[in-house]
């Protein structure tokens, strides 16, 4: 029963963090929400886990947490490059072409 | 489980739960990027915080407590990661904050005649690679960041890109999605269909 009042409360949050994502003005707004989005993903899987007695489904949220993880470096590496394929030494970039 | 725990169990999942929903809130109420990051921490520390806390207290001293003892540690670490590589890609690309005004309304205002110290680390580039690029190709657009103006002088180029890298996330997130699909359906990951799907009926 707990369980079922945060799972609403998290599914209300995704629904919002998604009208955000859609309505977002710049990019910075869409990136934001998409990253709340996935948090809470993970958060509604260890929930939902805990709903069904089944926390098994934590292994998945860690997953994800990882996977948000590389997300988030992906972003700062393009970000801080500008690319996503640039090696950080320009020389040893222009030989990996 | 001892009534105590219960109730504590339900304060800290009830709490998280509101304040997940004020940060979801905030994020759609707040008037620029800047102030809907702030919203948003509130849901990405205290509301993780709190729902995980009530989990933790239902599972007591075990191995699920420790996994979401990472859970949360990764999510807390790499949340104020990308909040700051989010507000100092924003703040190169010339977004505005909005602030009240002199006349008491809220204006965007740029960030760089509040603070006027922050102009020469705005003048900078990101990327130093692209300096050392742009300047052997002459390139003066590359050479010189100019805030609200990407690099290539295309202002929708950065914007774009990004929101690309956000399609790609949320593709990631599909396929998560569709494996725990599978998941419910045939109990676990990697059996095969008929075998999973009497194991599922079984438990329950």
């Amino acid at each position: 029963m707990m369980f079922a009042v945060a799972i609403l409360a998290v599914l209300a949050a995704l629904a919002l963090a998604v009208v955000r994502a859609l309505a977002g003005p710049t990019a910075f707004d869409r990136l934001l929400a998409v990253n709340s989005i996935g948090t809470s993903a993970i958060m509604l899987l260890a929930l939902f886990g805990f709903l069904t007695d089944r926390p098994e489904f934590l292994d998945i949220g860690i997953t994800y947490v990882l996977l948000n993880m590389i997300g988030t470096l992906a972003v700062l590496k393009f970000f801080r490059y500008g690319a996503l394929g640039h090696a950080q030494d320009p020389e040893r970039d222009e030989a990996l072409r | 489980m001892e009534p105590v725990f219960t109730m504590a169990s339900w304060a800290a999942l009830c709490l998280g739960g509101f304040f997940y929903v004020i940060g979801a809130v905030g994020l759609n109420r707040m008037p620029d990027l800047f102030t809907r990051m702030h919203a948003v921490s509130v849901s990405d520390t205290l509301g993780v915080g709190l729902l995980t806390l009530g989990m933790a207290i239902h599972s007591g001293a075990s191995l699920i407590t420790v996994k979401l003892l990472i859970v949360v540690l990764v999510l807390w670490t790499t949340g104020a990661v990308a909040s700051h590589a989010l507000a100092r890609a924003a703040l190169h690309d010339g977004e505005k904050p909005v602030l009240v005004g002199a006349d008491g309304r809220l204006t965007p205002t740029d960030c760089v005649t509040l603070f006027p110290e922050l102009g020469p680390r705005l003048a900078q580039p990101l990327s130093s690679e692209a300096v050392e690029t742009g300047a052997d190709q002459g390139d003066p657009a590359a050479a010189t960041w100019i805030p609200g103006r990407s690099r290539s002088g295309d202002t929708n180029a950065t914007a774009s890109a990004a929101a690309e890298m956000g399609m790609a996330a949320m593709r990631i997130n599909m396929l998560g999605a569709l494996g725990l699909m599978k998941m419910f359906r045939i109990g676990t990951m990697s059996s095969a269909r008929s075998r999973g799907r009497t194991r599922d009926r079984g438990s329950r």
